[in-house]
């Protein structure tokens, strides 16, 4: 047992405090047990620091209404107390980063309170989940779009809050795109309606009549809790034409679902990059995909069967195979309202295929490879097998642009992390893991360059904070948006570059929080970053990127 | 093993919350779509699989102390294995359910005892049952059956019946035509009557190894004693202990071990037990987690990096027994199976287990009655089940709720329909 009680130090809450928060939701549901509160201190995945607990808040609650929730927000503004809003907890942007933060978890609301078939919207509370949401509408013949992150996480969270990309978006959107309204309890207490659900005419309309606050409430990146608590939302529904429940046998790689006749899987591939960004385009266009994405081997096999991986990745003809034979492919899902429109989908595709030189395997029913992974694509359910491989993982983003930027993005992540994976800092996927979506059809694409790493390997995790630099880096120099936008750690150094937006998300932050209650973190804090671990060709880099980019008062750099 | 043996497990934890849920891939509604009874009940993190290695964790990095508030929710878990199913649809690194028996005999160790659970083993070392009855009458369910005694005469087939159906008299019925089903298909069985003992996989349970090493080599001893080929026993509970835990600790049954439908089901496929009466109902099948997803037996220790470890040794609940049961549920004439929605290894628990209803029964009985919801929402007219303590603890909370659905142990229905019994008990 190591002896870390001497140098560990927590924060605290007066008894008269925590008497107040018991007041607001009732005993059994507050807790400031160390042991308890541990449990929302430990947020690994996507977190760089190698201990992985983040700061433990004094207390946590469990409200059950809006009414308990600005119950708890008062409470923590008598007392001096931030709050930060905890929902299905995925990834370290759940976490409190302040000590003297409750932690309010909205477990306890988790009801969908409406599904709205004409209108085609649901109205959600914080924690119900992706899956949840897409049982109850798949059995009225809808949808809902399911965030990367997978099916446990919360759409309310993604579309209020965080980011909401998937697989689906060609489809479906994005989650902020979806967001049809929302109930905010701001850092005051008080509540806002959001949009046309302020008029009184039900949740159909973010952008009024009513006040149109979206870009306030969770800009482009979202506010990852920072000004406020949502506790309802509604999200834009979408056409399911299959049946009302997918029959699926097996959990995950034993999984056999029975495919509907009016739904096409297909896996395509194309001879080099430049055939395959353009049939892309005209997939896009030609609006036949329900679900897209771009084909990674290395990722497949590494989520699949990575101990395989490890096994044929030291032989390099098979690690050439299947890192540049299949290396420019996509996945395909396409579902009709009959046969006859998939039939015309597919006929499409072909089209498509023939005039870029791609091929296709028509995988719906292919023996292990279609029934095992038509509802994971569907339902996005694979995605935490990506912890499979090591334990955790990270990911690198560049904001979501045009698809030939997000490939620039995929292969310039993939030459960084060849080095990396050569030196044993993070795990060997082929250095070919891109997370790629389309949205809306193709009028812009998502990649993020996902890497997988032994969480209990000491080298792997002292990787991590200079590979979060020198991705930064690389997409600050290929003037894209980094992921480091969202992250206190580098705000301070990449925001001057980017029209200083954070020095705005700062006066939104005052103007919505003048007691400064809410925990901001994650949001608009910037911190100092120790740069002595990046390699030092790195660093020089972002110096002079910082010099040439930085907008001055009269605007962009020249 | 210790505690800190397990720290690789614990701090392998992505918090992904996956064990607090259905695999996603079989979440059909939103109503059904949880899995552990724990998190669902008391709503914080550290109630679930996650939170609990968590604590386990947070305790080994000196960042929080073991006491009795943490030990209680250590306890409140019925060790279902439902989180660690869910667990390892993802993970291969992680063996959650371990975590937490270890985690339980640590706090035994460090002296952070449950009231109740500390009766159970008081009473388990005097009568040699957890349920505190006494030794001399375990074997009064047997009287007048055609059995032989173990203890005097040789057998082909034992008969554990274990502690619930030696002394709970509901159940007496049931396990009395389970015994007359298998002698009436020509099963040579024998009984240890007020002999036997407790198996001591609850012991082990609650965190309490010694006696459980103690029991399992009293019941290894008897059964050698005994030349006896097969091992069958009603009990579910008891059922996973012999086929996971008694391997586990090293101690090996020199006989085939079955549970009680297993062993009714292949006799009826032989031929040899005839199921002929009509037995017209709409039923739904409860999955015992220990006959389920934690009867699934033991593989072999790995004690390299669990990364690596080949996945024909990761213990995911798959193969545990759920076929049989249901083969032996639809063999009988006029029984129409409807199935819930949460089903073989991502089953709901029933609530009993873990020294949960004996330490806090309302826990128990909240956990049985979400699953009653979920056997009424099927439109069943009933619920089967094959185990002792689902048995029991849904009948207890049919009644407190009033909710008119009749349960059943599958041995009650399948006793009508070989002409043992004209009606069952419910």
């Amino acid at each position: 047992m190591t002896t870390q009680t001497e140098t560990l130090t927590f924060g605290t809450i007066t008894d008269e405090a925590y008497r107040d928060l018991e007041a607001a939701v009732g005993a059994e549901y507050a807790s400031r047990e160390p042991g308890v509160l541990d449990g929302y201190t430990w947020q690994p995945t996507i977190n760089d620091d190698p201990a992985k607990w983040v700061k433990r808040p004094v207390a946590v609650v469990l409200p059950s209404s809006t009414e308990e929730v600005q119950e708890v927000v008062r409470a923590c503004n008598r007392h001096g107390l931030k709050f930060k809003a905890f929902s299905t907890g995925w990834g370290v942007y759940s976490g409190c980063t302040y000590d003297n933060v409750v932690q309010v978890d909205l477990r306890r609301m988790n009801r969908i309170l409406e599904i709205d078939e004409k209108n085609m919207y649901a109205v959600v509370e914080p924690y119900v989940n992706g899956a949840q949401l897409q049982a109850e509408a798949m059995k009225i013949g809808l949808n809902t779009h399911i965030i990367g992150a997978g099916p446990a996480c919360s759409p309310l969270a993604s579309a209020t809050s965080g980011w909401g990309v998937g697989w689906d978006g060609v489809y479906m959107s994005y989650g902020h795109r979806n967001l049809l309204g929302a109930e905010w309890i701001l850092p005051d207490g008080e509540v806002l309606r959001v949009g046309s659900l302020d008029s009184g005419l039900e949740w159909f309309n973010p952008d009024g009549p009513g006040p149109s606050m979206r870009g306030i409430m969770r800009g482009s990146a979202g506010a990852l809790g920072g000004l406020g608590i949502f506790t309802k939302c509604s999200l834009k529904l979408y056409n399911w034409p299959g049946p009302a429940l997918m029959k699926t046998e097996g959990v995950m790689l034993d999984a056999q679902t029975e495919p509907p006749p009016n739904l096409k899987f297909h896996l395509c591939f194309f001879p080099d990059r430049a055939s395959l960004d353009e049939a892309v385009y005209k997939v896009g266009e030609s609006e036949l995909a329900y679900i897209f994405t771009r084909t990674a081997i290395g990722a497949y096999i590494n989520t699949f069967a990575p101990h395989l991986l490890q096994k044929i990745s030291k032989t390099r003809p098979f690690r050439d195979v299947l890192s540049k034979t299949l290396k420019w492919g996509c996945t395909i899902v396409m579902v009709g309202s009959s046969e006859e429109e998939v039939a015309f989908q597919e006929a499409a595709l072909k089209a498509i295929l023939a005039e870029y030189g791609g091929l296709s395997m028509e995988a719906t029913q292919a023996p292990a490879i279609g029934p095992m992974m038509i509802m994971n694509f569907l339902r996005v359910s694979a995605i935490p097998m990506v912890f499979r491989a090591g334990g955790l993982f990270s990911t690198a983003l560049a904001r979501n642009e045009a698809w030939d930027t997000q490939m620039d993005w995929a292969d310039t992540g993939e030459e960084i992390k060849k080095k990396w994976i050569e030196s044993g800092g993070i795990l060997d996927d082929l250095a070919d893991n891109p997370f790629m979506a389309l949205y809306e059809n193709n009028c812009w694409g998502h990649c993020e360059e996902i890497f997988q790493y032994n969480a209990r390997d000491p080298k792997q995790l002292a990787s991590l904070e200079p590979l979060f630099v020198e991705f930064s880096v690389a997409a600050i120099e290929m003037c894209m948006e980094p992921l480091s936008v969202t992250d206190a750690r580098l705000r301070e150094v990449v925001s001057p570059m980017m029209g200083h937006y954070n020095d705005w998300q700062k006066k939104i932050s005052l103007f919505l929080d003048a007691k400064r209650v809410a925990d901001t973190g994650m949001y608009c804090d910037e911190v100092d970053f120790d740069f002595s671990k990046v390699d030092p060709e790195v660093k020089a880099k972002l110096d002079r990127l910082t010099a040439g980019f930085t907008w001055t008062e009269e605007g962009p750099p020249a | 093993m210790a505690l800190s043996d397990y720290k690789r497990d614990m701090e392998g934890c992505s918090r992904c919350s996956s064990c607090k849920w259905v695999p996603f891939n079989q979440i059909k509604s939103w109503r059904f779509a949880k899995n552990c009874p724990s998190i669902c009940r008391y709503n914080f993190h550290a109630y679930s699989g996650s939170g609990r290695m968590i604590i386990g964790n947070s305790i080994l990095e000196g960042r929080s102390e073991l006491n009795d508030n943490v030990a209680e929710i250590i306890f409140r878990c019925q060790l279902c294995g439902a989180c660690d199913t869910a667990c390892k649809v993802y993970r291969d690194d992680i063996d959650l359910t371990e975590v937490l028996l270890e985690l339980r005999a640590w706090c035994v160790e460090e002296g952070e005892l449950i009231i109740e659970h500390m009766a159970m083993i008081d009473a388990l070392k005097r009568e040699d049952n957890v349920l505190g009855e006494p030794k001399a009458k375990r074997g009064e369910w047997a009287a007048g059956l055609a059995v032989k005694d173990i203890n005097t005469e040789p057998c082909e087939v034992i008969f554990h019946a274990g502690c619930r159906y030696s002394y709970d008299p509901d159940l007496r019925d049931t396990v009395r035509g389970q015994v007359q089903l298998l002698t009436a298909a020509g099963a040579d069985v024998g009984i240890a009557g007020a002999e036997e003992s407790c198996c001591g996989g609850r012991a082990y349970e609650l965190g309490y190894r010694g006696e459980a090493e103690n029991y399992a080599d009293d019941l290894v001893s008897r059964v050698k004693a005994s030349g006896a080929r097969t091992l069958v026993t009603p009990c579910a509970d008891g059922y996973a202990h012999l086929k996971y835990l008694y391997p586990r600790m090293g101690k090996e049954l020199p006989v085939e071990v079955l549970h009680v439908t297993q062993y009714l089901a292949r006799l009826a496929s032989e031929g040899r037990l005839r199921l002929r009466e009509s037995v017209p109902l709409l039923v739904t099948y409860h999955d015992p987690c220990h006959l389920g997803r934690m009867g699934e037996p033991f593989l072999a220790d790995w004690k390299e990096d669990k990364l690596q470890r080949p996945m024909s040794l990761k213990r995911a609940g798959r193969k545990g027994i759920f076929d049989e049961p249901r083969q032996l549920l639809t063999s009988i004439p006029g029984i129409e199976l409807t199935e819930m929605e949460r089903i073989r290894e991502y089953s709901w628990c029933c609530g009993a287990g873990g020294g949960v209803l004996e330490a806090w029964p309302d826990f128990a009985l909240w956990t049985a009655q979400e699953r009653l919801e979920e056997a009424r929402a099927t439109g069943a007219e009933a619920l089967v089940t094959a185990c002792p303590w689902c048995v029991r603890v849904f009948r207890d909370a049919a009644a407190e709720s009033g909710m008119d659905l009749p349960i059943y142990d599958l041995a009650d229905l399948a006793m009508i329909s070989a002409g043992i019994a004209q009606e069952a008990k419910v």
